[in-house]
């Protein structure tokens, strides 16, 4: 057993008087102990944590934005998958080795907040906060796209629109679940993303075999660039939301058996199966129908894609598997977002009242209001790209200041560093990481990067004023 | 002065259980690991209800460390904040080497206990917690066997005999320990039959088996119809388990 002593201090106070609640004393394989005899245990597996990364993951990237995604690039945005996977695998390398040194609840946050000091600390830690927010919304969009397909095909027709009533339920209930279900909800998401993977597997094996010309199909010649150069790159901007759930592994970091193994392999290996998961799909689905035709299907286009190939019962397997997907992202990032308030609330960022437990069901019931709450207002909105670009967006500033941080932390350090897992390739991969993150930012609409900054600013201007006096630094 | 086992106490501490009559009594010759375990769901992390509960805990457990020390009991405490009780329990049993596992029930205070032999596997930890729970006082001792079909009265007294024995050695220097052989029974439905009449059990741990995962395991199983304190003698820690 690896006994890692904590030597961060934290002072100050915020506008509240709270200061952040201390330190433990040390970091074990099973458990990181406060004061000698008060431990909280770690329960969280290989296969847990593989559990969050992918199911994080996959919703969004095979369920939603094949359609979309050919659409802005055609065939090429295969290569926009491709080039979100070696980004997201480029951050991850730097996530797990700060992770594996600190690893604690809160993820990015956390390790920015010690590497580089409170204030980029406060920005990226609201800005996660509300970064899941926006992506549980967006995955909430895409449910209610899911849920409106079934209903077409039983043949209901409805005079309105359901797809954003139907978002807003699901992300009532599933806040309202959270609160109130004392389930084992860890099993569950297990469950899930074992089924999503078995009906992926078999689903796209044969789609493969279908293009290569094993049943007789055949692929449909295709130019590859047809829309361009400058859309590939827009398009991995946009499609970049469906990578952002391996980070969400490392905000639970605190929680992680034996972090110093299982941390890199369920963030750099979940981030491995759901990219080869995704560029197969794209490559499948576009060369079932051709880019343009899939772009027409919107958001559903994967169950017109295995109505292609199987018929009715494939159509009906992926809207199932499409259901399941998107919710499972939803409730990932809803808990991810609750535990970022957590994290932040610890810290005296936020109020101490927003980290409090339900005495009834033990549940984080102000978290989880402070996630569901804005997520209903942002599914109300229905702007499927804008909220994944937001989520995107904010994320992104995450991860290329991760990388910042492992070089700030690298360069100084300082006693306490001593990760079990240290990136290949440094200073490389962190410089290319963090290029390439706050790079793909360059390629996102407008309205998206405008809004992005507004909430990094407001981030900001509410560290100023709530905790312009608190210090989080680890003893660098 | 035999030596004291260690055994291993967990409490829902947050729950408002309290410890249950005479069983600080019944461990007044042990080493008690207390622990004070707070379970909560997955959608809490376990740092944020510490955050909120860890002073009521541990007033909770100081007046249960009091409680065991006053009936004569070296105590070491741990509080612990989990998703999962078991895995807690499992991890503080091999950290501390337990020789057993209190199941807390109500009991008078002890003047006699069962002691439910299965078979020579485990005998001498068996041994080592009646041993050193009961030496030093007068609680009488039953050492009780559900004999197998195919067991002679003979194999039995062997088996039984060899456990006195071994408890001799150990320092139970008493005679009138008693021995019981039971025939025709299933062995839970015996074990907690004969429980009855006596204040506790002590009994082992059964090898986890398909059985086992779908009706619990027998201990746990003895300690609900029961209603008496349960000491579940632990295996010894494999090698296995260690290299995981």
């Amino acid at each position: 057993m690896v006994d890692r002593p904590v030597e961060a201090v934290s002072t100050g106070e915020n506008v509240a008087g709270e200061a952040p609640a201390e330190e433990p004393d040390a970091v074990t394989d099973e458990a990181t102990v406060h004061d000698e005899d008060v431990e909280l245990e770690r329960t969280i597996g290989l296969t847990g944590g593989l559990a969050i990364g992918i199911g994080t993951m996959i919703g969004a990237g095979i369920f939603v934005f094949p359609g979309l995604a050919a659409e802005n690039a055609g065939l090429a945005a295969t290569l926009s998958f491709a080039i979100g996977g070696v980004i997201a695998l480029l951050v991850a390398l730097p996530t797990s080795e700060l992770a594996t040194s600190m690893p604690r609840s809160g993820g990015g946050y956390f390790f920015i907040s010690r590497g580089m000091g409170t204030g980029f600390g406060a920005i990226v830690g609201l800005g996660l906060w509300l970064g899941l927010v926006f992506a549980a919304a967006f995955y909430l969009v895409g449910l209610g796209h899911y849920a409106t397909a079934v209903l077409a095909e039983v043949g209901l027709s409805l005079s309105i629109n359901p797809v954003i009533a139907i978002g807003v339920v699901f992300g009532a209930g599933l806040t309202a679940l959270s609160i109130g279900g004392t389930e084992n909800t860890a099993k569950l998401q297990n469950g899930v993303v074992g089924i999503l993977l078995v009906v992926l597997t078999g689903f796209l094996s044969y789609g493969v075999l279908d293009a290569a010309g094993v049943f007789g199909g055949g692929a449909v010649p295709e130019t590859f660039f047809s829309q361009g150069y400058v859309p590939v790159l827009t398009t991995a901007a946009l499609v970049f939301t469906s990578y952002l759930g391996f980070a969400q592994v490392a905000t639970v970091a605190g929680e992680i058996k034996q972090p110093g193994r299982n941390l890199p392999l369920a963030m750099v290996g979940s981030v491995v199966v759901v990219t080869v998961f995704y560029v197969v799909t794209i490559f499948v689905a576009t060369s079932a129908f051709g880019a343009d035709q899939l772009g027409r299907f919107g958001a559903t286009a994967m169950v017109e894609v295995a109505r292609e190939f199987l018929g009715l019962p494939g159509a009906i397997a992926i809207l199932c598997a499409g259901l399941l997907a998107t919710f499972s992202s939803a409730n990932a990032s809803i808990l991810s977002a609750s535990r970022a308030v957590y994290a932040l609330s610890r810290d005296a960022l936020l109020p101490r009242r927003a980290s409090e437990v339900n005495l009834r069901y033990g549940t984080p019931h102000v978290a989880l209001l402070a996630a569901g709450g804005p997520i209903l207002v942002l599914v109300a909105t229905g702007e499927v790209e804008l909220l994944a670009e937001v989520a995107s967006f904010l994320h992104l500033v995450m991860y290329g200041l991760i990388c910042v941080a492992l070089i700030v932390v690298r360069r100084r350090d300082p006693d306490w560093y001593d990760p079990d897992f240290r990136t290949p390739a440094y200073p490389l991969v962190p410089a290319v990481g963090a290029l390439a993150s706050f790079g793909l930012i360059a390629f996102m609409q407008p309205a998206s990067i405008v809004i992005g900054v507004a909430v990094m600013l407001v981030s900001y201007l509410w560290y100023r004023y709530y905790a312009g006096d608190v210090v989080l630094e680890g003893e660098i | 002065m035999t030596e004291r086992p260690s055994i291993l106490v967990p409490v829902r501490v947050l729950e408002g259980e309290p410890i249950p009559e005479g069983v600080p009594q019944l461990l007044a010759n042990a080493h008690v690991v207390l622990l004070g375990y707070h379970v909560v769901p997955d959608q809490t992390a376990t740092g944020q209800a510490r955050m909120q509960f860890e002073e009521r805990a541990r007033k909770r457990l100081d007046e249960y460390e009091a409680i065991f020390e006053d009936a004569g009991a070296s105590v070491e405490r741990r509080l612990v904040f989990t998703h999962d009780g078991q895995q807690t329990i499992d991890r503080m049993i091999s950290e501390y080497d337990a020789l057993a596992v209190l199941v807390p029930n109500a009991t008078r205070p002890p003047s006699d206990v069962l002691v439910a032999v299965r078979g020579a596997v485990g005998v001498d930890r068996l041994a080592r917690v009646v041993v050193g729970l009961f030496a030093d006082t007068d609680v009488s001792v039953t050492l009780y066997h559900v004999a197998d079909e195919d067991e002679t009265d003979e194999d039995v007294q062997t088996l039984l005999d060899g456990v006195v024995d071994r408890m001799r050695d150990l320092g139970l220097d008493r005679p009138g320990v008693e021995t019981r052989i039971e025939r025709d029974s299933g062995p839970l439905e015996a074990i907690v039959g004969a429980a009855d009449e006596y204040d506790a059990v002590v009994m082992g741990e059964t090898d986890p088996s398909l059985t086992t995962f779908v009706f619990g395991m027998p201990a746990d199983q003895v300690a609900e119809q029961f209603l008496g304190p349960v000491l579940v003698v632990q295996r010894e820690p494999s090698t296995a388990d260690e290299s995981e």
